[in-house]
């Protein structure tokens, strides 16, 4: 860079001093051996425990340690539950209230010392244990709303601990969850429930054994041990994890469902019978830096690559493919869209921009009606996003790809819109409230991270209908307080599905949810209504109408717009062979995957 | 030294003790410290430079230039002039967009709910014929919502977007940013930020220095005791922690909070040295004639002592602004930075790590070059007032 | 001896215990609320009453104190809140890393100061002189930031010298991976090394003993290196000492962007997260370690010149 001749001089004469070849340098041991995939992830691991997992990476790592009763098939789409601990799928009675599940015969638990350094067979006494622990107050599970208020008796023992602050008693029955043999239980619900064999297939409910959990105490997130493909053999917390092929894992062969998808035929045919996993060998490194993991990919560090939207560019062509030299270099590259929404909300309780008045949804209708969400996805997301006007998207079961949005941008009409309510400009050019006071909207935002952005493109937008704009940004753990209180007056707000179903996104804006999930804290009788009707239909037309109204009216009343899904871009070494982007973001695909 | 980005420059090391002028009337030592800064061909230089920034600041600050730093004027990441003319094709991803161009206006399926605002939508929509541009809204003769719209939306077309990335520049003298804002602009504007946080960041730590250091040196006792456990309690956290701790603390953004931040993590070196300077100069002859007529405490410590140790103070002054001004970098990585509608060069540089990976590079160089030519000539310009003010200090 | 060293340690409570105080009220009464980062999505004010009782952050501030205090002095800080890793672990594993890149870094620094202070101190108000000022003043000016982000891109990437990123604890990773963040470390810390060593050196040649040296005709590179250096190494040895704590986690920059698991980045991880144990456990230790090195700069003091009175 010639720009900087001091510092280069620098530097140069700093390496001329010391006599490092660089260049000759052994290569680190790990990328010695033959068969190691060596992946990254951009955010440290917390825990590997389980019920306590909570951010995404920490699970996609659990899920190759630990397997529930059920999964996902890994190449059917729309995602297709399928049986994994359980041998075959549950068999459901009472009217969708009981389930019955058989375990898979001879399926171990990885030796450990907590074992005795022995395998273990899995019996439905773990799964038992590992159901009533997601309730357990002392694991404070951040996941626990799988099961809150499902199974018959397990709530009421999950309260009594809790009001007593006493330990969780494992030993008492719950009348919900029956073991009939070791390879036998019955779950009784409450009510019928159509997710919840999505619930058994989240990472989370990855069955542990008893005996380990009690031996690390405190310490079990650090002492990982389950049934699953892999086991944890190195681990620098924060920084990098080593997975070795689980000795004892039972013969497992890749045969999934492709369906019609031509890609996914041809990974199949490919892929099918071969073992899984195929890998013997896993190297995950935590890189903080986007760029430093895209420059680590470049220079073969690493085999597989999330490449974030900001990198795009460097990486891809105008119309989202690969740039030549890397198609040069073999790269291959998968695009999906992520099961998720990021939406502006307004809060409706809020004191300046809350309420039902006319005039208060005018003014919010005019803020959404002015957020570019073209811009958004061109500028920050370097186009790799889709415009995505409904709440539920692409892949998520009530999806609708036609629907079309009321706020849809248009500052003119946000204009107009704000001087037909009497918002009228006053002397510094900022509008007044109707009432002629001045006003600002404050904008909320986690001060850590790359959130600046959001912000700038927001007052972009108030900037254009001449609204005052107040940036916010707070610590991650002040935002979360402030936004369960109702005190953040608008965010932009994200959601990942924990479940492919349109009622884990619908959910958002539930009345009973505010100072929860109901960031919004809209609180409506008729919506309300809706959200309960929807929640005892299946899947399907009836239920798609009813989502339908419900996205319209958080439109009319200004509650909030929705506004993209990324596009979630992998970028694969030319030796991964078998790699296909996992439908629910927590389950990884390393197992799957094979080097050539 | 140390690698830590924030610490300050010269506080953390034990300077070499030095005599003090001996009783030598403050105004002598100042003439002679002209004259010899006079002489020093590169203490001119550089304070020519650092004259030449504050002139700039002067007229970015009055307003006359770079008040519209915040416009769009070019494309999204335009190139530099000089450079323009070979368009890198990864622009293409930039520009690109979606591709969908949504009509806002079209009628749209309300699946039967309600809309409260429809009358007035309805109307809104119905004049969308495009009419000319308009940009600001003028008070409208409104009362209620009775045919409120019927000029608002004379002016409320807006032009159609594709004509408005058409005006704009495909190129800027230094290139634009993101949003198509001009590097230029925003590295002169960036220049008031980050001078004038320096300044006041450096005028508050040494106030505080100075002040605490004077009566710790000067009063001696449970004075001197107590300051002093505060001095080691504030050297013996780690800065990092010190600075978050004070941001969270004082919980809003903006750049009073960064002056705060700098000053009330930097005063310490300032106080140790003041201190030593006190408790030298107390018991100084011209200190003792000065309590012999009667002169107060007070007067002592700052018409007395005080400007026989000033140019102490104003070294560590200048020195101070250095240090803030690059450490209010490392408080923009860290998200302290300033509110998005101030430029600095902070923020300016925390853009540029995913920039230079799409080899945008120009706001980094725009950036690095203007604040290490200033940098370098406050840095000289400090060293050269030091060796006017005080040979020995070398 | 005895006396003076017990006086000095004794010296340290209050100031641990001004510390302890300040690290409490700012973490405690302004910080953020951990309960809501680990209560999750989908958790209720229930969820919340319940993560905070068992964090112990609803009883009074003063049990609370009482708490910290009493891991202050056993030196147990329990488990993190974010991770549930032992706080002793978490530092104990960091620590290496952090060292790893910072005392070969400071080292190097030291040595190449040391000899290129006393070369340009010997050719002092020479041009040469004046361009290494110039070349140091301009490197001092520009900001880490800088020097981190061209460096990885230019050194890593561009050229492909190092990796771009990554740690090793083996000696081979170690030379794999740490040579490029202590360059560039280096150079952002060998011009202020050099400028400031040179004034240790200037000041030294100025003495009397110089010039009586060098009248009995002892040669000038003895002169230089035995009586100068010598004399000089006193300011340069407490300088040394008294920098180390600080470098504990002052390298966050280097450490972040080339994912090195030291303190630095495990405290700007623990701010985000609100994990208060680490923050504190981090916080004291440091304080500890700044007060000890003080100590520790002061007996060397000493020791390197006898007539030093310890007072």
């Amino acid at each position: 860079m010639s720009v900087f001749p001091l510092p280069v001089a620098l530097f140069l004469s700093a390496l001329v001093s010391l006599p490092v070849a660089a260049a000759d340098m052994p290569r680190p041991p790990a990328e010695a051996s033959p068969k190691v995939l060596n992946v990254e992830i951009p955010v440290p691991e917390t825990t590997l425990d389980p019920a306590a997992i909570q951010d995404l990476y920490s699970a996609q790592m659990a899920s190759v340690i630990f397997e529930g009763l059920l999964g996902y098939d890994y190449l059917a789409r729309p995602a297709k539950l399928v049986p994994l601990l359980a041998d075959g799928m549950p068999e459901i009675s009472d009217g969708g209230k009981q389930w019955l599940v058989h375990l898979r015969h001879g399926v171990r638990f990885a030796p450990d010392e907590a074992l005795g350094n022995k395998p273990r067979e899995v019996h439905a006494s773990d799964v038992v244990f590992t159901l009533e622990r997601l309730l357990d107050p002392e694991v404070h599970s951040p996941f626990s709303f799988l099961l809150e208020g499902k199974i018959v008796g397990l709530d009421a023992a999950a309260r009594r601990a809790a009001d007593q602050h006493a330990h969780f008693n494992y030993q008492a029955p719950v009348a919900g969850l029956q073991v009939i043999d070791d390879y036998t239980l019955r779950i009784q619900l409450n009510a019928p429930d159509v997710n919840f064999g999505h619930a058994l297939a989240q990472p989370n409910l990855g069955i542990v054994a008893p005996e380990v959990v009690r031996h690390y105490g405190d310490q079990i997130g650090g002492h990982p041990v389950g049934t699953g493909p892999y086991r944890l053999v190195r681990w620098v917390r924060g920084s990098a994890l080593s997975f070795e092929a689980n000795p004892v894992y039972r013969k497992r062969l890749w045969n999934f469902d492709p369906g019609t998808d031509p890609e996914a035929r041809r990974i199949a045919s490919r892929m099918q019978g071969h073992a899984i996993p195929a890998v013997p060998r896993v190297e995950v490194r935590v890189i903080a830096e986007q760029q430093s993991a895209l420059l680590a990919f470049r220079k073969g560090e690493l085999d597989i690559l999330y490449l974030q939207n900001k990198l795009a560019p460097v990486a891809l062509d105008g119309r989202g493919a690969l740039k030549p030299d890397l198609r040069k270099l073999g790269v291959q590259h998968e695009v999906t869209t992520e099961p998720e929404i990021l939406f502006n909300y307004l809060n409706v309780e809020d004191p300046l921009v809350g309420g039902m008045a006319p005039e208060r949804i005018a003014l919010r209708r005019a803020i959404l009606m002015a957020q570019d969400d073209e811009a958004f996805i061109r500028v920050i997301r370097k186009g790799q996003a889709v415009h995505l006007p409904y709440p539920v998207p692409a892949g998520v079961v009530g999806h609708d790809p036609a629907y079309r949005s009321l706020l849809e941008y248009d500052p003119a009409a946000a204009n107009a819109l704000l001087d037909a309510f009497g918002y009228r400009p006053g002397a510094d050019g900022f509008r007044r409230t109707p009432q002629g006071q001045p006003f600002a909207v404050r904008y909320w935002r986690q001060s850590e991270g790359e959130t600046r952005e959001f912000e700038e493109l927001y007052k972009r937008g108030l900037d254009q209908i001449h609204v005052h704009f107040e940036g916010h940004p707070v610590p991650f753990p002040d935002l979360l307080k402030a936004e369960r209180a109702c005190q953040v007056t608008t965010r932009l707000g994200a959601w990942i599905a924990d479940y492919p179903d349109g009622d884990d996104f619908m959910q958002l804006f539930y009345g009973p949810n505010t100072h929860a999930n109901n960031l919004a804290c809209f609180q409506n009788a008729e919506w309300d209504a809706m959200y309960r009707k929807s929640v005892t239909l299946v899947p399907g037309p009836e239920r798609d109408a009813l989502y339908h109204r419900m996205a319209r009216m958080l439109e009319t009343l200004g509650v909030a717009k929705v506004s993209h899904t990324r596009l979630h871009h992998m970028l694969l070494q030319p030796k991964v062979v078998g790699f296909r982007k996992s439908m629910v973001s927590a389950v990884a695909e390393w197992p799957f995957v094979d080097l050539q | 030294m140390n690698a830590n980005p924030l610490a300050n420059p010269a506080p953390q090391h034990p300077v070499p003790q030095h005599p003090a002028p001996q009783a030598a009337p403050a105004r002598g030592l100042w003439q002679i410290a002209v004259r010899r800064l006079l002489r020093n061909r590169v203490g001119l230089a550089s304070a020519a430079v650092v004259a030449a920034f504050l002139l700039l600041i002067l007229t970015t600050a009055s307003g006359l230039l770079a008040r519209d730093w915040d416009q769009q004027y070019a494309v999204s990441f335009a190139p530099p002039t000089a450079i323009a003319g070979n368009p890198q094709d990864d622009d293409a991803v930039g520009q690109g967009g979606t591709g969908s161009q949504i009509d806002p206006r079209a009628p749209v399926d309300l699946y039967g709910v309600v809309d409260p605002l429809a009358d007035v939508m309805a109307r809104i929509h119905g004049l969308s014929a495009p009419q000319a541009a308009a940009v600001a809204p003028e008070p409208t003769s409104v009362s209620g919502v009775v045919d409120p719209i019927g000029d608002a939306l004379a002016r409320a077309k807006a032009v159609p977007k594709s004509a408005v990335t058409q005006q704009r520049a495909v190129s800027l003298t230094l290139g634009a940013d993101k949003w198509g804002r001009s590097v230029a602009l925003k590295v002169v504007k960036g220049a008031e930020t980050s001078v004038l946080v320096g300044l006041a960041a450096a005028a508050v730590a040494t106030l505080i220095g100075t002040l605490l250091g004077a009566l710790a040196g000067y009063c001696g006792g449970w004075v001197d005791a107590t300051l002093d456990w505060l001095y080691g309690v504030f050297t013996a956290i780690p800065y990092l922690l010190l600075v978050f701790a004070i941001a969270a603390v004082l919980q809003q953004k903006g750049v009073t909070t960064i002056v705060l931040i700098l000053g009330l993590t930097g005063w310490t070196g300032v106080y140790r040295l003041i201190r030593a300077e006190y408790l030298k100069h107390k018991a100084r002859e011209y200190v003792q004639a000065a309590r012999a007529i009667g002169a107060s405490h007070l007067r002592r410590m700052f018409v007395h002592i005080l400007p026989n140790v000033s140019h102490v103070v104003l070294v560590q002054l200048s020195q101070q602004v250095v240090g803030f001004i690059k450490a209010e970098v490392i408080l923009s990585f860290l998200g302290f930075g300033v509110p998005v509608d101030v430029v600095s060069w902070g923020s300016m540089l925390n853009e540029t790590p995913n920039e230079l990976i799409l080899g945008k590079w120009w706001q980094l160089a725009a950036a690095a070059v203007m604040m290490a030519v200033l940098v370098t000539a406050f840095a000289m310009l400090t060293d050269a007032l030091r060796d006017a003010l005080d040979p020995r200090l070398k | 001896m005895n006396a003076y060293l017990l006086r000095r340690v004794l010296q340290m409570i209050p100031t641990l215990f001004g510390v302890v105080l300040l690290v409490f009220l700012l973490f405690n009464w302004v910080g953020g609320d951990p309960a809501y980062v680990l209560a999750g999505k989908f958790s209720n004010p229930r969820d919340i009453e319940n993560i905070r009782h068992q964090l112990g952050v609803d009883q009074p501030l003063y049990v609370q104190l009482g708490i910290f205090l009493r891991q202050v002095i056993t030196f147990d800080f329990g488990n993190s809140w974010a991770t549930q890793e032992p706080v002793s672990h978490i530092f104990l594993s960091r620590l290496g890393p952090s060292l790893a890149l910072m005392i070969p870094m400071l080292v190097l620094e030291t040595l190449l100061g040391v000899v290129l202070a006393l070369a340009v101190a010997h050719v002092r108000d020479s041009w040469i002189d004046r361009t290494l000022t110039l070349l140091t003043t301009s490197a001092m000016s520009i900001s880490l930031l800088v020097y981190i982000i061209v460096g990885q891109y230019v050194f890593a990437f561009a050229l492909g010298w190092f990796p771009v990123q990554g740690w090793s604890s083996t000696p081979q990773g170690w030379v794999h991976y740490a040579v490029l963040p202590i360059l560039l470390g280096l150079a952002v810390s060998l011009a202020p090394a050099i400028r400031l060593y040179r004034t240790f050196v200037l000041d030294e040649i100025h003495q009397d003993y110089v010039r009586t040296a060098r009248a009995k005709g002892v040669p000038e590179w003895r002169v230089m290196l035995v009586h100068v250096l010598r004399n000089a190494s006193i300011p340069i040895i407490t300088n040394v000492l008294a920098s180390l704590p600080a470098l504990l986690i002052g390298a966050f920059l280097l450490e972040r962007f080339f994912s090195i698991p030291g303190i630095g980045r495990e405290v700007i991880l623990a701010v985000e997260r609100s994990d208060f144990p680490v923050i504190k456990a981090v916080t004291v230790a440091v304080a500890v370690a700044t007060m000890v090195f003080n100590l520790l700069a002061d007996l060397a003091y000493k020791w390197v010149d006898p007539r030093v009175e310890l007072s």
